[in-house]
């Protein structure tokens, strides 16, 4: 029967990322439902059976099979839904099922619109891989009228038809992968059903949005608020990352400051330049004597060396001046710079700086150059130190 | 130009998948998006504070800085700030070919360039952008007096971050992240340079160029 069947894809396919230990403690459900409930839910529903889904001896989930078959559908998905626990939904069996009476203990009370819940288990048939566009039409009406309806239930209704429409939107997320279908997906109860969710849906075009408990729905401010928390994410991170915003409120303000800081930094920028350029004039870059010392302190210095042999590669081949070192080859150096005794005093005065590791190889690497182009090596090593 | 040697031996490494898959992110829910712009803005965040890419940037500047000493002595006499704004543009460049063409402040910086020497225009890009300032902003004087406050933000941050101008607000600002923490690794390098050109210069002059 097409009901058993869509159970089957649906139980299988909403077992997978589904899990509700923090959903069902809000369903008021009586102790040993609950821990059938919370037994059931385990995420191994590969075979995707009903009895595994529900851990029920299996007597008894024969017997609701059977029942299934025998009765109408509606009831059988009520007893089903019922006894899954918030996994399915919950229809009103007008005549209570014989099974259900073994959940005695339990204060769930079925919503008494019949035709509602016909409805609804159509949404479970419906919501399966080979129906889907069906599937999808039907499911808005449906998902339009419960959460309506859920204000005229007993407080366990809702959170039930919140698992619920968890649930079946669930399947539509990993059975739609075309097409915005934003309207399936209402209340949201536990942030690791989103998790799960994540790892599934980076992969699709559209991704599905969750809406909050109490927050509008509709298709247009479910857009918005997707788009909203894209922008806050990334606001978030620009906080993070420029000094002084993290006590700052208001998107404005932040990004005043963000503008302030980049300003700041193009500012440094030029006044750097500026330094360089009017200390540039006076130094004799002297390049053939530069490269060639330096390739060669650069093989016998204690270099974190592959960065800087791969930098260096590139400049040989950049550089206007004929320059045959293509590869990396220590020419004898024509002074014997006291490399490593520049290196430690250098690395010992970055230390103190924040970026200390940052600096240290640039200092060295800046260092050769110019103790090359000063040709000067006692000097140069008294200026370093 | 040499430059155009130093691009492709940058541009040819493959550059960061993540960032492809930022520009077509779909919309993720809310804790969804912010877990995924943490995870990728913090990648690429991270790239520009790594020891190797800061000693990839000093080399690749010390190299453009003397090349363009080497072109600035064969014209005599050129003003600081001429000078400066060459160091700058230098400067920028290198940054923006370190960042291998992943973002597009980098690759909007990389061909302002080539556009300008296209052109054979000194100012081409400011003029441009100076035409494009005054249509826009009478654009939106006709449109209304005063955009909202965080729109108008947006729309400065958008022309400060070079590029940047008609990027939509999420992308905007995740370009403004990484040219952030791009701007400061250029800031530490060029004040590590010129500290130990300044510290050394004084010596060299008593040598004499």
């Amino acid at each position: 029967m097409d009901l058993t069947g869509g159970f089957g894809a649906r139980s299988g396919g909403g077992g997978g990322p589904y899990r509700e230990p923090i959903g069902l403690e809000s369903l008021h459900l009586g102790d040993e439902f609950r821990q059938l409930a919370t037994t059931t839910l385990t995420p191994d529903n590969a075979g995707g059976s009903f009895t595994a889904l529900l851990e029920l001896p299996p007597t008894q989930a024969v017997e609701l099979l059977h029942f299934t078959d025998s009765s109408s559908s509606s009831q059988a998905a009520a007893a089903t839904t019922g006894i899954g626990g918030g996994d399915i939904i919950i229809t009103p069996p007008p005549p209570p099922p014989p099974p259900l009476h073994s959940f005695g203990g339990t204060t769930l009370t079925f919503p008494s619109n019949s035709a509602l819940m016909e409805r609804a288990a159509r949404f479970s048939v419906i919501a399966t891989e080979q129906q889907q566009n069906n599937g999808n039409n039907n499911n808005e009406t449906p998902t339009s009228s419960v959460p309506s309806n859920s204000s005229d239930r007993v407080k366990t209704e809702p959170p039930e038809t919140d698992s619920t429409m968890e649930n079946q939107s669930l399947c539509p997320n990993q059975t739609n992968r075309s097409g915005k279908r934003k309207d399936f997906d209402k209340k949201v109860k536990s942030s690791t059903k989103k998790n799960k969710i994540s790892e599934e849906t980076e992969k699709l075009p559209y991704v599905h949005v969750r809406a909050r408990r109490g927050q509008a729905t509709d298709s247009h401010s479910l857009a918005e608020r997707a788009r909203r928390e894209k922008i806050n994410a990334r606001m978030k991170l620009l906080q993070e990352l420029v000094p002084g915003c993290d006590k700052i409120q208001g998107t404005a303000l932040v990004l005043d400051e963000i503008i302030n800081h980049v300003q700041s930094l193009q500012r440094q920028v030029e006044m750097l330049s500026m330094r360089l350029a009017a200390v540039n004039p006076r130094i004799d870059f002297n390049l053939d004597t530069i490269l060639a010392s330096e390739n060669g302190s650069l093989m016998d210095g204690s270099f974190s060396g592959t960065a800087m042999q791969l930098a260096w590669p590139h400049q040989a081949i950049e550089t206007e001046q004929s320059f045959h070192h293509r590869q990396l080859q220590p020419p004898p150096p024509p002074q014997q710079w006291p490399f490593d005794g520049l290196n430690q005093p250098v690395w010992g005065r970055e230390e103190d700086q924040a970026h200390g590791n940052d600096h240290s190889n640039l200092m060295a690497v800046s260092e050769n150059v110019m103790v090359g182009s000063a040709n000067l090596h006692p000097n140069q090593v008294k200026m370093e130190l | 130009m040499v430059n155009s040697n130093l691009f492709p031996s940058i541009e040819a490494t493959g550059g960061e998948s993540s960032t492809e898959s930022r520009r077509k992110k779909p919309r993720i829910s809310e804790t969804e998006a912010e877990i995924e712009a943490r995870r990728i803005n913090e990648e690429s965040l991270k790239r520009w504070k790594t020891n190797r890419v800061q000693q990839i940037y000093a080399s690749k500047l010390v190299e453009a800085l003397r090349r363009v000493r080497q072109r600035s002595t064969n014209e005599p006499d050129k003003v600081v700030s001429v000078a400066a704004r060459e160091i700058r543009e230098t400067a920028d460049r290198v940054l923006a070919a370190s960042a291998k063409g992943t973002t597009r402040w980098s690759r909007a910086i990389l061909a302002s360039r080539v556009r300008a020497k296209l052109k054979k225009h000194k100012k081409a890009a400011k003029k441009s952008a100076g035409n494009c300032k005054s249509r826009k902003a009478a654009a939106t004087e006709t449109n209304r007096i005063k955009l909202p406050a965080v729109d108008r933000k947006l729309k400065f941050l958008g022309r400060l971050v070079p590029g940047c101008r008609k990027v939509s607000v999420p992308n905007l600002l995740d370009e403004a992240t990484d040219y952030i923490a791009a701007l400061e690794m250029q800031v530490r390098a060029m004040e590590a340079l010129a500290e130990l050109l300044t510290a050394a210069a004084p010596r060299t002059t008593l040598t004499g160029p």
